[in-house]
């Protein structure tokens, strides 16, 4: 019940993403020939506010639309700079004026124009979220009613389904999605939130494992050749859930068979050309993808080997039917597998990378090691992938010395060794060391970070404050985080009245910050100090 | 009967029973009846107080010739020294205390209970098998072994005879005190909850009595610029226009600056107040006891008492004399109508609330039309916490951002941006809407750190918002309950 639940929602919020996102482009622009119309003077005007609007500087926008309905209140483009006055309105969370004055404003005094459509819309949408939900119930159903051919009509029932859903009314919902889905013309305007809608049915009746109903909602949407794929991408999640739990198990293979049949009919069997097998390559591992998702393990390898026959031994085939060894822990069959790589390189990479998964170092190195000798090109590459599977192990000495050595040989990576040294360093308790290598390092404030913290770890309290200074002087986004970081120094100091002085900065300085907000609370907790500072507003 | 008049010939029996008999009304005055002034009362509880204080003070002195009688006089004072303690700590204000004090004298006095069901169990026990040695008989247990097996008729059923056939015969005695354990507390947990349910402790919230209007009380200065018809002149023209001094133009300016003094409440009575209120009546802060974190954040004198009295000032309604908590189980006790309209809820850590819970306070707001006032304490982990309790308490509505221009944003003060002394759960201040109205708000950051004493250091500016919109939501609260009261009376009158 819960998984249909979570499917439910998951297949709603696609639905209103998506519709809701377009259903907004389209409404707050004007028609071209609506603007055509338009004197040179009213264009001027209402690109003035325009631009504000696009700027996100809503309450100069809104003046500029309050000064077009001013100057030219008879002009066609009134009703829209009524709409655009409501929208800055919305923006600044004076919803509820919005829809009193402005939204219902379009409705009484251009009742005929093309805005009233949508500022009836608008008014549904706006009550919803402002969490007036039934007064927006009823406001998408006198906007269907009054102009059942406009696509506001459309945004509305595409609203309605967000509400049932939220009021988990199943029917509901499964109704309005149909309609969305199957009943109505699409046009340019609609064809995305119907579009969204038939996708949101089809995940729907996945999760209800009822295949023939979700492929018939994706056939409202796809054409034949794309279909395929569509199955295999709504599938997955459905079919993952229901197989998961012990209830839905047999109706989850059951949806799995027939999705794996419903692809293997549609597998292309010309394999005449590149393109071709491409094609048939792809479809082929969407057929094993979903018998992954069944999670029948003498599937998948029974697919693999029909595939294999098909295709021969590819590296792309073999490296896939190998990875799904090593994700079900058989590491010896998938190494025996990789060893198979006619791209030798590539193979023992991959032999290396699941003797690093199997936590097995000494031949992970051992293989890195054949590969800096095969791969003379890449040495440096697999030098680095060497010292990583040391530093897995926590086997830090063997790692420094490699990245050592790899910031003297490969110069065009300095950095990137610098970096993997320090760290490596640090966590190796070599933190003076580390200090010298992150001081080299570029990648200011994060050096500057790492640094202070090997000195807070060494005691060198003073070094650390001074960095927290230098971040705070010369990164802004860093800067709350450093002057917190300021007072914890303070106090490991057991500088208590300087440490609260420095807590207390966090919270004035930077009151919109999170970390004001965990000085606040620690000034309180640990010193029961209430007087902090701060204090804000939101925006 | 004549044992009964020596006993009450003894002076310390007269003054015990009057001592009892004066804590007793003392104690029905306080909790249910109201009618002695304060100053009575804080008198005759430290009369009681005293005197039982004495009272053991002389019973410990003689402790050591009577072990019983001294048990005996600490068990008499437990009860008193636990309810002079919750009347002190409320008198003085002392919130916190008050709580520690009921819950610390509750578990006192339910140990002393228990220490004398165990003994006496016990003694009984002893006293059972001291007349069973005396009557005991080797030819009888003999004839019984030779018999084969237990004769059923001779089971015993008496509970506070060890040898009860259902203490078994590996350790009957401690399977007798695990007996006793558990049906005290049973029978304990039972008597509280008859208690609790019985009529004279339902408690009531009345509103007080008065009347007003629900509007902007702020001065608000709106210029309104009449836009004319412009004229485009030419400098260079011949004819000469006479252009006035910039000074001498008279703009038409529409002012409105009256200050409204209008009362604050709702509906028509004298004084501020609410229709359908009591001259008892008062408006209240109640907040939430919930287990789990630190409730008591800013709690009382210089804590939420500020924004009580600020109330006061703001809106010229009476007020409560203190801040109140109340565990669920407390909040369940009120009346369906005169409940608190109100219940704030802070703290930083985690809200615990049993299922228990969840469904009083989905009582509280679906059927006593209450209202939850959320303030984040100080951690975004108390934001999730909340809005977690929320889903639980309401799960059909979603939580959004509360509009700068809706009513619990404008009136009686016009909070255009939400303050807040620091963003623990963010900057938005969030709302439940349902049936019409807020069932809750929830403050993204500490305002009752802005109330307390030093208004955590933020600037006037953000403490002042911070009073007014606290005034707002109070004042959103009770006109929404006093408007629903209203209605439930109307619709109780039509039946």
């Amino acid at each position: 019940m819960k998984s249909n639940r979570f499917q439910l929602l998951l297949a709603l919020l696609v639905t209103t993403l998506t519709s809701s996102v377009f259903a907004q482009t389209k409404i707050t622009e004007m028609s071209l020939d609506r603007w055509a119309k338009l004197r040179e003077v009213e264009r001027y005007q209402l690109n003035i506010a325009e631009k504000y609007f696009k700027e996100k500087k809503y309450d100069v926008a809104m003046s500029e639309y309050e000064k077009y309905l001013s100057l030219y209140e008879r002009s066609d483009a009134a009703s829209f700079a009524q709409l655009k006055w409501s929208l800055c309105l919305n923006q600044l969370r004076k919803q509820n004026t919005a829809i009193k004055e402005g939204f219902q404003s379009v409705i009484d005094y251009w009742p005929d124009s093309p805005d009233a459509a949508k500022a009836s819309y608008l008014i549904g949408r706006t009550y919803v979220a402002i969490g007036r939900v039934s007064y927006g119930k009823k406001a998408y159903q006198q906007t269907i009613e009054d102009y059942p051919d406009n696509p506001v009509a459309v945004y509305s029932l595409s609203g309605l389904a967000e509400i049932a859903g939220q009021e988990k009314d199943e029917t509901s919902l499964v109704k309005i999605w149909k309609r969305l889905a199957f009943d109505i013309e699409r046009t340019k305007l609609t064809a995305s939130t119907c579009a969204s809608a038939a996708n949101s049915l089809a995940s729907y009746y996945f999760g209800k494992a009822t295949f023939p109903d979700a492929l018939k909602s994706l056939q409202a949407n796809y054409k034949e050749e794309q279909l395929a794929y569509y199955v295999y991408y709504y599938v997955r999640s459905p079919l993952g859930t229901l197989v998961g739990k012990e209830e839905t198990n047999v109706a989850g293979l059951r949806l799995a068979d027939q999705t794996v049949a419903y692809l293997r009919s549609n597998l292309e069997t010309d394999l005449s050309t590149d393109e071709l097998k491409a094609k048939a390559t792809e479809q082929w591992n969407r057929m094993i993808e979903v018998e992954k998702y069944s999670r029948r393990d003498d599937k998948v390898l029974a697919a693999y080997k029909a595939m294999l026959a098909t295709f021969g031994n590819t590296d792309a085939i073999l490296g896939s039917l190998a990875d799904y060894h090593a994700s079900q822990k058989r590491y010896d069959q998938a190494r025996s597998i990789y060893r198979q790589f006619k791209d030798k390189v590539q193979g023992l990479a991959k032999v290396a990378a699941s003797f690093v998964a199997e936590g097995n170092v000494t031949e992970a190195v051992g293989v890195y090691k054949q590969l800096a000798g095969v791969d003379a090109e890449n040495a440096a590459t697999w030098k680095g992938a060497e010292a990583a599977a040391y530093v897995g192990v926590k086997m830090y000495p063997q790692a420094i010395q490699i990245y050592r050595s790899l910031v003297a040989s490969d110069a065009l990576n300095s950095q990137k060794w610098l970096w993997a040294l320090a760290t490596t360093q640090r966590d190796a308790n070599q933190l003076k060391e580390a200090i010298g290598t992150f001081r080299q390092c570029e990648n200011f404030p994060e050096n500057y970070r790492q640094m202070a913290g090997c000195h807070r770890a060494l005691k060198e309290y003073k070094e650390a404050l001074i960095l927290y200074g230098q971040i705070i002087g010369g990164s802004e986004p860093m800067a709350p985080w450093a002057q917190l970081q300021i007072g914890y120094t303070y106090e490991q100091m057991a500088s208590t009245e300087l440490a609260i002085k420095a807590f207390q900065k966090c919270c004035k300085e930077y009151p919109k910050a999170s970390y004001a907000s965990t000085a606040h609370a620690h000034l309180q907790n640990k010193y029961k100090i209430s007087v902090t500072l701060g204090g804000g507003t939101d925006e | 009967m004549n044992a009964i008049k020596t006993l009450w010939k003894q002076k310390t029996i007269k003054i015990g029973s009057l001592t009892a008999l004066v804590w007793f009304f003392a104690l029905l005055d306080w909790l249910w009846i109201h009618m002695l002034p304060d100053t009575l009362l804080v008198a005759l509880f430290a009369a009681v107080l005293f005197g039982s204080t004495a009272f053991f003070h002389r019973q410990y002195k003689q402790r050591a010739t009577n072990k019983l009688q001294f048990w005996a006089a600490f068990t008499i004072c437990v009860p008193v020294w636990w309810h002079a303690g919750i009347f002190f700590c409320e008198w003085l204000g002392l919130e916190v205390f008050r709580a520690y004090f009921a819950r610390g004298g509750l578990a006192t006095f339910f140990i002393t209970g228990l220490a004398w069901v165990i003994w006496a169990l016990e003694k009984h026990a002893q006293q059972v098998e001291a007349a069973r040695r005396q009557e005991f008989s080797l030819d009888n247990v003999l004839q019984r072994t030779q018999s084969e097996g237990r004769d059923e008729s001779h089971k015993i059923w008496n509970p506070l005879d060890p040898h009860a056939w259902y203490y078994g015969r590996k350790a009957p005695r401690l399977n007798q005190s695990l007996n006793g354990f558990v049906s005290y507390s049973i029978l304990f947990g039972l008597i509280c909850m008859i208690l609790s349910q019985f009529q004279g402790c339902t408690q009531y919230y009345d509103l007080p009595a008065g009347g007003g209007e629900n509007q902007a009380v702020q001065q608000v200065v709106k210029v309104q610029k009449v836009i004319r018809t412009k004229f485009i002149l030419n400098p260079y023209s011949a004819i000469n226009y006479n252009t006035p001094e910039l000074d001498d133009v008279k703009l038409e300016l529409n002012e409105v600056t009256a200050h409204r003094y209008t009362k604050m409440g709702f509906g028509e009575g004298e004084g501020a107040g609410f229709a359908g209120g009591t001259s008892d009546g008062a408006v209240g802060f109640v907040r939430l006891e919930y287990p789990g974190g630190d409730w008591n954040q800013d709690f009382g004198i210089g804590g939420d008492m500020n924004m009580l009295l600020k109330y006061a000032e703001l809106t010229g309604q009476k007020i409560a004399k203190k801040t109140q908590a109340y565990s669920p189980a407390q909040l369940k006790t009120f009346d369906g109508v005169r409940c608190p309209p109100l219940l704030y809820i802070t703290g930083q850590q985690n809200i615990s609330l049993g299922n228990n819970d969840v469904k009083i306070l989905q009582e509280y707001i679906n059927d006593k039309h209450g209202m939850i006032f959320g303030d984040n304490g100080g951690s975004r982990h108390f934001h999730n916490q909340f809005i977690s309790m929320m889903q639980r308490i309401v799960p059909d509505v979603r939580p959004v951002r509360i509009p700068t221009d809706d009513p619990i944003h404008t009136r009686p003060f016009q909070i255009t941006r939400v303050p807040y002394v620091a963003p623990h759960g963010g900057e938005e201040a969030l709302g439940w809407f349902k049936d019409g109205r807020w069932v809750a708000y929830y403050h993204p950051g500490d305002i009752g750190d802005a109330w307390a004493d030093g208004h955590a250091g933020v600037s006037q500016d953000i403490w002042a918002n911070c009073y007014r919109l606290g005034v707002n939501i109070m004042s959103y609260a009770h006109i929404e309950h006093a408007k629903w009261r209203l209605a439930q009376k109307q619709s109780d009158g039509e039946e």
